[in-house]
């Protein structure tokens, strides 16, 4: 196994406290919520997994046995990792096409899927649901958008229409880095409005750098 | 390509800075080595960044040495290794076909991209020798986006997706399945997010030329600016796209480069995006005064 000090980031000498501030921080940027039918879902699974081994190994390493702190640490972050989406799909009870759809999506046979999705006649708020699913997988952020908000108006009360569109409008509440306070191409969210954006990227390195000599 | 991909000097250590000063004379070298001077002309931030991701592990330390731009003053650069080479080659059939769509476009004027294209041909044609599945690959993609136009289509997604997808094949053959998946999915957005920022930029100026501007049909536009409610959808799309392109990068470890390109995705393009929507950006370019003290300070 690697060394679980390296996973988190961490000298073998950090308090306890260290260590738990390194897995908080690494397990809120793998958490499931920031991968959110997102085609690379799989290898921020496996990184949590490794993040919550190597927490385990120390907690078990310091306190010569698997301590409660650890299960209580992870609870918040890991442990509904995976098995988010998966709940969510194969819970469903709904019509049998629909069912086929989800199967097809969650293959990653997008092709398929909306292939399915095309011999449906009736589009109500679950075909527009799956339609902004799979726009969403091709990364078609703004036809997804739309779709969604149409599944949420056909049916208001369904959580997981909501939580669809709420994902793809809320671009802020993703990760970020510690220190990093712009979170928005939209002005009003930080105090940045109106300065000099030379003042604070990178311009002119070089007499013919940067230059727009072309159109697109 | 565009030049809107840059990083937040402010988040950048002198050492970090050096390195993308580095790496960006180092692209400037390499597209004169392998594709002569006039390829030179061609080079932006945006293929820095591309090198940056695409970055061997072991490369060869920078080395310092005057240049054409910098006859008097030794500059560091990198010397050519796998990545600066694949970017200097994309980005000058990039160029070329960007050439080739512009003097297609009958909105436009002529004679500066003639000149461009008879300047770039040679150059063109080393680079096609070199990357032939890329040169493919961006013509289809620019065929079909041409297609799209004629079509006056009004989806912003089919129209991003024709760019996004020929940024996703400027990773080239990557070794790694767990890294070429993370660059798929960066570099796709990365192109998505470069297309719908350029038809920002562009707006005004497509508006009153009759050009095609995907923004102008989305959003059923009257005019040649955004308005509250369109340029709100514009911000969320561009905001998702950068969200999606740092998940990404956090799945796998890009080494010494890490401090730029977190640099660029959780800040720079923010601010780029910002400066564009505003209609600042190329007059912040053109700021010269506190950018050459970036440029002394490097």
């Amino acid at each position: 196994m690697t060394d679980p000090y390296v996973v988190l980031n961490v000298s073998s000498t950090a308090t306890d406290e260290e260590i738990k501030k390194a897995y908080r921080d690494l397990a809120r940027k793998y958490h499931p919520d920031n991968y959110h039918d997102n085609p690379l879902a799989d290898l921020a699974q496996e990184k949590m997994k490794e993040i919550n081994a190597a927490y385990d190994a120390i907690q078990k390493e310091r306190s010569g046995r698997a301590s409660a702190a650890s299960s209580s640490a992870r609870q918040s972050y890991g442990g509904g990792y995976g098995g988010y989406q998966y709940q969510q799909r194969t819970a469903y009870a709904g019509a049998p096409a629909f069912r086929q759809v989800r199967m097809a999506i969650n293959r990653n046979d997008l092709a398929m899927a909306e292939q399915l999705l095309g011999q449906i006649a009736d589009h109500d708020g679950e075909w527009n649901f799956l339609k902004g699913t799979i726009s969403y997988r091709r990364g078609w952020v703004d036809e997804a958008r739309q779709y969604y908000a149409t599944a949420c108006q056909m049916d208001p009360g369904n959580p997981e229409y909501r939580q669809a569109l709420n994902f793809v409008e809320n671009g802020e509440e993703g990760y970020r880095p510690s220190g990093y306070n712009v979170f928005s191409t939209g002005c009003g969210e930080d105090n940045l409005c109106g300065r000099m954006m030379c003042t604070y990227l990178m311009c002119n390195l070089c007499s013919c750098g940067g230059m727009r000599f072309f159109y697109c | 390509m565009f030049g809107y991909v840059r990083p937040s000097a402010q988040r950048l250590s002198e050492a970090d800075k050096r390195r993308f000063a580095a790496a960006y004379c180092g692209l400037c070298r390499t597209l004169g080595e392998r594709c002569g001077l006039a390829a030179r002309f061609i080079l932006n931030y945006d293929f820095v960044f591309l090198t940056a991701l695409l970055w061997p592990a072991e490369a060869p330390a920078p080395l310092c040495r005057g240049c054409i731009a910098h006859p008097l003053r030794a500059r560091g650069y990198f010397p050519a290794n796998e990545a600066l080479a694949l970017a200097a080659d994309e980005s000058v059939i990039l160029a070329w076909w960007q050439l080739q769509d512009a003097l297609a476009d009958p909105g436009r004027g002529k004679g500066k991209y003639r000149a461009a294209a008879g300047a770039l041909s040679g150059a063109y044609r080393r680079a096609r020798a070199n990357r032939p599945a890329f040169d493919r690959g961006v013509r289809e993609q620019l065929e079909r986006l041409h297609r799209l136009e004629e079509a006056r289509c009004p989806s912003l997604d089919e129209s991003a997706d024709a760019f996004a997808k020929i940024l996703a094949l400027a990773a080239g053959e990557t070794a790694d399945p767990v890294k070429s998946r993370v660059l798929e999915q960066l570099l796709y957005h990365l192109g998505r997010w470069i297309y719908l920022v350029d038809a920002a930029d562009d707006l005004a100026e497509d508006f009153a030329s009759g050009s095609y501007n995907p923004l102008i049909f989305r959003f059923a536009l009257a005019e040649g600016r955004l308005t509250e409610e369109a340029r709100g959808s514009l911000v969320r799309t561009l905001d998702h796209s950068i969200r999606l392109m740092s998940a990404a990068y956090e799945l796998w470890d890009f080494g010494d480069w890490s401090p730029m390109i977190q640099a660029t995705l959780y800040e720079g393009l923010f601010l780029v995006g910002r400066s564009v929507l505003e209609g600042t950006f190329h007059a912040d370019s053109a700021a010269l005064p506190r950018c050459r003290k970036d440029k002394e300070q490097l």
